[in-house]
């Protein structure tokens, strides 16, 4: 049971703003993932290097 | 502690304090209580998300994990980002778009209230344990600093951090977390910056990163797939990458942080900004941990980090047994030292045979090192009818209040408190948010006023900061505080998972197949954790995995006529 007198403001038709960069929020995700795999990269070739 | 010191430190918390109040003033109802009437913008949540889990025990305990057991630690994070992803593309306008405090009335919506009502007690467990150890973070630092016990000190900490809590509010908490993360990222740069002037002259920077790899401080990555081992890259993706989806999907401290949102987009940009911002930090932060090493290869550390059982080693009743450890220590010390300084030389010159015969001497006195401080330990226990002990969370601290000048030490002393003040009022703040909305307001007073559930959230504040006090007690106990808080979280974590994973993607899946999966993923969390070598972060793969596969063979079984959601937006993909 839910009482609506103190639920935020209805947001059920809240819309979803597109990114300010990129364009889209796919695209944000992907860069997002490549910059982790090139991180790795670079913290393995740090290990190498290193020890 | 010197007069700049302790005027930095007043001064700085003073301001954090004040500013965080004047922020958050206006909280009247519990609408803006609880969910800062959803006016926040991305950065503030960023980098209060940032703060919240970058909290005193980030500061304190990774550098002394990268000096002990070097930087393999940040592997534990790889799988963050992916699971920041997955969040921003379904929590995030799922829980919007439901119009909801909690993560767990979500739950309500899609299933049934049982359901609700055993994901609210799960994370009340977690959470209230979790924010037991953040307390006893800040305890650590007045136990170094003055020698007074840890029990008084979390005591003293928990009672500023109610009076904080109960008067502030999200929205003071939130602007709190981004003065504080300010704060945080200056402290360790002019750390940083300090430990490599301290540094011996005739070492180059590059000497120092060798040294450190030499002897293994610098793992950063591990390929091996082992399912024993602590941290490797598979376990950071995979076992992180839940654990992660566990904490900023379904953990209330984190999804009230992105459900003060203006809007869906800033919410997820929030979290795409700390997806970013996550790993390099704690990169650093462990490179900083790297080079306290350093230093102290060169600058004698003491036997063990914590002073108050140093000074018990070399009371008169242990001294004679402490006598012999200490001068094995000094020798390997000097020996370090010595293979230290012909490495980096042998380095600069290109000598490979002189390198060689270098590193062998120094990973034997590193070796021995090891063993005088584990030989320390162990008369440190069995002396003091101790169960064990951890000095990982004492090295950093050790080394900021010897060696960093006056007001340095005051910063970095306040910035520690400051952050553990905020994550545990934070989480205070998340745990009184579903008392109150998950528990009070739905099963005990169901049509107060809402000047009475506002009072009802302060007096839940309270006693969730009371909680937290008493479990702290017994933090000490359970060695590096970050590797305690993350896994009491892995014990809890993975059923919370897997049954928002059943509300997100299954949409056949019952109230009843939700519950009993809950059940089950405990009882296999649970089995996994007293009968098995497997490593805490697999559990949460563990328990998501059973919580589906039960919920979706209970569903079958037992099917709900018109099972299905009416929430807005679910199944949807965005």
């Amino acid at each position: 049971m839910l009482h609506s007198s103190l639920m935020p403001q209805d947001r059920a038709e809240m819309p979803d703003e597109p990114p300010p960069f990129l364009g889209t929020w796919p695209r944000v995700y992907t860069a997002v993932l490549v910059y982790l795999a090139a991180l790795i990269v670079l913290f393995y070739a740090f290990t190498r290097f290193f020890s | 502690m010197r007069p700049l010191d302790w005027l930095v430190l007043c001064s700085t918390l003073t301001f954090i304090v004040l500013y965080g109040l004047y922020k958050g003033r206006g909280s009247d109802t519990v609408n803006k209580y609880l969910l800062a009437g959803k006016t926040m913008p991305w950065y503030a949540m960023a980098l209060s998300i940032m703060a919240t889990q970058a909290s005193a025990i980030t500061f304190i305990s990774t550098t002394g994990q990268a000096y002990v057991d070097g930087m393999r630690f940040v592997q534990f994070y790889f799988g963050m980002p992916i699971a920041m992803v997955i969040v921003s593309a379904t929590a995030v306008p799922l829980f919007h778009r439901a119009n909801v405090y909690t993560a767990y009335e979500y739950l309500e919506k899609r299933f049934d209230s049982k359901t609700r009502a055993l994901a609210s007690a799960v994370f009340l467990i977690q959470r209230g344990l979790s924010v037991g150890l953040s307390l006893y973070a800040p305890a650590i630092v007045l136990s170094v600093i003055f020698g007074w016990p840890d029990r008084l000190t979390t005591l003293g900490m928990g009672a500023l951090i109610t009076i904080y809590t109960v008067t502030g509010g999200i929205k003071a908490v939130t602007w709190t977390d981004v003065q504080q993360m300010i704060i945080i990222l200056v402290g360790l740069l002019v750390a940083f910056v300090l430990i490599i002037r301290m540094l011996p002259p005739a070492l180059s920077f590059v000497d120092a990163v060798y040294l450190a790899g030499a002897v293994g401080k610098l793992n950063a990555v591990d390929l091996k797939f082992d399912l024993a081992n602590r941290y490797n890259v598979w376990s950071g993706l995979i076992g992180g990458a839940f654990l992660a989806l566990s904490y900023f999907g379904c953990d209330q401290s984190q999804v009230q942080r992105y459900l003060t949102g203006k809007s869906i987009a800033q919410s997820k940009l929030s979290l795409m900004f700390t997806a970013m911002a996550k790993i390099p930090m704690q990169f650093f932060i462990l490179f900083v941990g790297a080079m306290v090493f350093v230093f102290f290869l060169f600058e004698r550390p003491p036997l063990l980090f914590q002073n108050l059982a140093m000074k018990e080693l070399q009371a008169p009743q242990v001294s004679a047994q402490y006598a012999p450890i200490e001068t094995r220590f000094q020798q390997a010390f000097e020996h370090r030292k010595e293979a230290a300084i012909g490495l980096a030389e042998a380095r600069r010159k290109g000598d490979g045979a002189k390198r060689a015969e270098s590193l062998e001497q120094f990973r034997q006195a590193q070796s021995e090192i090891n063993g005088a401080r584990t030989e320390g330990a162990t008369l440190y226990v069995r002396t003091h009818e101790e169960k064990g002990f951890n000095d990982t969370n004492y090295i950093f601290l050790s080394f900021v209040t010897r060696y960093l000048p006056a007001g340095v030490v005051g910063l970095l002393i306040a910035v520690i408190f400051a952050a553990a003040m905020s994550s545990s009022s934070g989480e205070v703040n998340s745990l009184a948010t579903v008392t109150v909305i998950d528990v009070y307001k739905r099963h005990v007073r169901p049509n107060a006023s809402d000047h009475h559930y506002l009072w009802a959230s302060r007096l839940a504040t309270a006693f969730w900061a009371s909680y937290a006090v008493f479990f702290a007690q017994y933090a000490k106990k359970l060695g590096s505080l970050i590797e305690a808080v993350n896994m009491v979280g892995s014990l809890f974590y993975g059923s919370l998972l897997g049954v928002f994973v059943l509300a997100f993607w299954f949409r056949r899946v019952n109230g009843t197949g939700a519950f009993a999966g809950m059940l089950a993923g405990e009882a296999a969390i649970f089995w996994a954790f007293w009968f098995t070598g497997i490593s805490f972060l697999w559990y949460n793969v563990i328990g998501c995995v059973v919580v589906v596969v039960t919920g979706v063979l209970v569903s079958y079984v037992r099917p709900t006529p018109g099972t299905g959601s009416t929430v807005p937006g679910l199944n949807s993909r965005t």
